[in-house]
């Protein structure tokens, strides 16, 4: 704040030295400058003048923003001198005298076409000294404001960037901010510079803050600013101003002052400067230093390009302070458009976008690795049926290679009943053409003929579950037994026809498994089919097939089959079950591996054996089935 | 008397239906399990004829057969098979098989078929008879007309056959005489056919040391 008030309240001091203000009017009337330069050959040259050394912020800024336009705006053909007039610590008139003198001789040979002049003190630096240090030169000034260019009255071709504070648009942010305001609290200070700005402040709001119950604040002491500050009514709006003195005539710092009151205060404080930002102001309508050096900059440019150029007032910002909004819990979307936010706290993506990214990015890995996982877990899925439907498929083509096998045979089994029933029907009619029928026996026959009627419909329903199709399994519970019998009564015609004796020994007592009926007859039978092929060499005296059930230790149910062929070599033991092998000329290969796929489907095992007493086994267990 | 027809066939209620209808159609009938429950009844001597399964257990309808021609070549044999096996149709109808049936048979076809094998029975019986009326004049030759009989068969000349025998011309047409009448023909080549019919023209069985 301090800075402020430099470039502003030491405008007085020109105003008490006559003397260069007449040496200031001789200089205008005689050097009526070129309306236009001419730089030829050569890169413009643009002198900065700062008021006071290099450690103050506000001029350094400045000069900082200044400079960087000019080198954005030219591509850095320019030629910047700066120049530290240190005027604050020398004010001492010969001083300034030897600056000038100094600064003469050392631009002799490069006179600037331009001197920027930050702050009062360097505009009137160089007002007094143009024609030895840069005759010619344009002058632009800025840092102060426009009255207080007037009460300099300054050269008419000196053309400046003026700063004006204007309390009115800083309430035009308070406004939008809190609209449900009802009080409006001006505050300032005892210091003449105070009452000054109390004064502008008062004829500004004077027709802007009728919406308001307005109150100002002033001739109070630090104590009485801080406790009024606290008991404000909640909607209420509070222009801080400035307070160089309070009442009691104790100098402050502007900015420590209503950072003191407005810490504990209850509505919130809105002030012109930016040095008020951080200091407990959520913000107001400023010019900042940089926008000073930025617009002096661009006059600098349009002049050396040879342009006409004219005052200007420097542009205004609305700023706040975000963390002010946050305290007050004011939204930032009724901040008015354009509003600068400092203070603003990164967003988490500002702050770790990096990180964010990176989880992100592992997220999305994560996503990816999930989708595939799981399109390969369907992919399975529809493996595994498709590979059931390929096995069902199989079952079913290797029944219906069993039922062709075997349909010669039952095709004569069928034969017995159906040509007994037509030898009865016809000796029946022959019987009741006789004078005397013997009506016992036609009785008789009409009894047999239901008898075979029912043993053909029941080889033709063995056949129909032979060939039976699934699409699915039918998972059952059944007796063991139940299918062995089953299998036996198909294969039976067969066996007679090859002279082979079928028997079945084993336990009596039930055994539970829990698998699909047909597919379990079609391991019995393609095991039978097997073991009676193996018998063809053999005397037909000696083939005999033997089925065997019995319940293991582990609580299984085991099925052997064995017959009394000439066995398997111990090396084919285990490739028996291999597909495409087969002994057998016709043979696929496929009815043992069909029978290991249907008996695994089931979780039991199957394996091949010789007997001792020369032929081979067959077995598979299944598990028992648990009632319940 | 009424021909007996003998069924053979291991499915009770076949075997009992078709022995019905054939009992029904006029003719008695015998039933059989097995092929040995028959053998043991065989030979008698009743006209008839066979209805053999061709899928026996034990013994097979082939097999059975074989021992059949044997015991009773007079019985014509008619097979019922549930297939249509033309290896064992053919070996049946080599091996003198009447007739092959395939099941269910038609009551018709069956006893047009048993007509047929009785038939053959009567003609076999017949020859059978003739056979026997020849065996019975050619044992009544004595062994030197039986010797000249072979030789005259053979188409001997006379002076040929007493140089063979070692005789007179004269003492030869005396036998030869004799011969002609015992057999009761009265040329030459009814003798030759009569021969023929008892197997004494097989070269292997010439009774002539002398040729």
């Amino acid at each position: 704040m301090g800075m402020v008030r430099n470039w502003k309240v030491r405008s007085s001091r020109f105003a008490q030295n006559p003397g260069v203000l007449c040496c200031v009017f001789l200089v205008l009337l005689m050097a009526a400058p070129a309306a236009s330069m001419e730089i030829v050959d050569r890169a413009p040259r643009v002198l900065i003048l700062y008021p006071y050394d290099e450690r103050i912020a506000a001029t350094t800024e400045a000069g900082e923003a200044v400079r960087n336009r000019l080198r954005e705006r030219t591509s850095g053909k320019i030629d910047i001198f700066s120049e530290f007039l240190d005027l604050s610590r020398f004010p001492e008139k010969t001083h300034i005298e030897k600056m000038a003198r100094f600064l003469t001789g050392k631009y002799a040979d490069r006179r600037p076409d331009v001197v920027v002049a930050l702050g009062e003190e360097s505009a009137s630096f160089i007002v007094t000294n143009r024609n030895i240090i840069a005759p010619g030169a344009q002058i632009l000034v800025t840092g102060f404001s426009k009255s207080t260019a007037e009460s300099m009255r300054l050269p008419s071709d000196v053309v400046g960037v003026f700063n004006e504070y204007d309390v009115t648009k800083t309430l035009e942010l308070a406004r939008s901010l809190q609209p449900q305001a009802r009080h409006l609290f001006i505050i300032g200070g005892s210091a003449d510079f105070d009452r000054a700005w109390l004064a502008t402040a008062r004829s500004d709001l004077a027709g802007r803050a009728k919406n308001y119950e307005t109150t100002y604040l002033e001739n109070l002491t630090i104590d009485e600013f801080v406790d009024r500050a606290a008991h404000l009514p909640p909607d209420s709006i509070v222009l801080a101003l400035t307070i160089f003195k309070d009442r009691t005539g104790r100098n402050f710092i502007p900015r420590e002052a209503i950072k003191q009151i407005a810490a504990t205060a209850s509505a919130p404080f809105y002030g012109p400067y930016p040095t008020y930002l951080d200091y407990g102001i959520v913000g107001g309508n400023m010019v900042t230093f940089e926008s000073l050096g930025l617009a002096v900059a661009d006059l600098a440019i349009d002049a050396v390009a040879g342009k006409p150029i004219a005052n200007v007032d420097a542009p205004q910002t609305y700023i706040a302070d975000a963390r002010q909004l946050k305290r007050w819990g004011l939204s930032e979307s009724d901040l008015p458009s354009g509003t600068v936010q400092w203070f603003r706290e990164k967003t988490l993506w500002e702050q770790h976008w990096l990180a964010v990214l990176a989880t992100l990015a592992v997220i999305a890995a994560q996503g990816v690795v999930i989708t595939g996982l799981l399109i390969e877990r369907r992919r399975r899925r529809a493996a595994e049926l498709e590979s059931r439907v390929r096995l069902l498929e199989l079952v079913h083509l290797n029944q219906s290679a069993t039922a062709g096998a075997l349909t010669a045979s039952i095709a004569h089994e069928l034969n017995q009943p159906l040509g007994a029933i037509r030898s009865n029907a016809e000796a029946a009619e022959l019987l009741l053409r006789g004078v005397t029928p013997d009506l016992e026996l036609i009785k008789q026959i009409l009894v047999d003929i239901k008898d075979d009627d029912q043993r053909a419909g029941d080889i033709i329903a063995r056949l129909r579950g032979l060939l039976k199709k699934r699409s699915e399994i039918d998972w059952t519970e059944f007796d063991l037994n139940d299918v062995i019998n089953g299998a036996i009564q198909i294969l039976r015609p067969e066996a007679e026809q090859r002279s082979i004796v079928v028997s079945s020994l084993g336990v009596t007592e039930e055994l539970r498994v829990r698998a699909d009926k047909v597919h379990i007859q079609q391991v019995i039978l393609n095991l039978a089919t097997n073991a009676m092929d193996a018998m063809l060499d053999v005397a037909s005296t000696e083939r005999r097939l033997v089925f065997q059930t019995r319940l293991t230790k582990e609580s299984k149910v085991e099925l052997s089959i064995s017959d009394t062929g000439r066995g398997i070599p111990s090396e084919k033991l285990v490739g028996v079950f291999d597909a495409f092998y087969t002994t057998k000329p016709t043979g696929t290969g496929l009815g043992l591996p069909i029978a290991r796929m249907i008996v695994e489907t089931y979780a039991g095992k199957i394996w091949a054996d010789n007997s001792p007493g020369g032929g081979a086994v067959f077995r598979f267990v299944l598990p028992l089935a648990r009632n319940g | 008397m009424r021909p007996v027809i003998h069924i053979v066939d291991d499915d009770a209620s076949f075997r009992t239906a078709v022995g019905r209808l054939v009992e029904a159609s006029g003719f008695r009938v015998a039933l059989y399990e097995s092929g040995d429950k028959i053998l043991a009844v065989l030979p008698n001597f009743e006209p008839g004829c066979i209805l053999l399964d061709l899928q026996l257990p034990g013994l097979s309808g082939l097999e059975l057969q074989q021992h059949l021609v044997e015991k009773a070549p007079l019985l014509p044999i008619i097979y019922l098979t549930g297939q249509g096996d033309i290896k064992a149709s053919v070996m049946a109808m080599k091996a003198g098989a009447e007739d092959f049936l395939e099941k269910p048979v038609v009551g018709k076809t069956l006893l047009a078929a048993i007509e047929r094998a009785l038939c053959q029975y009567e003609k076999r019986h017949v020859e059978q008879d003739r056979i026997h009326s020849l065996q019975v004049r050619v044992g009544s030759l004595t062994p030197r007309e039986a010797q000249v009989f072979d030789l005259i068969v053979r188409g001997k000349l006379n002076k040929q056959i007493a140089y063979v025998l070692g005789t007179s011309e004269r003492t030869v047409k005396a036998h030869r005489h004799c011969v002609m009448e015992k057999l009761g023909v009265r040329s030459l080549a009814e003798a030759v056919l009569i021969a023929e019919k008892m197997g004494r023209l097989d070269p292997a069985s010439n009774p002539s040391p002398y040729e």
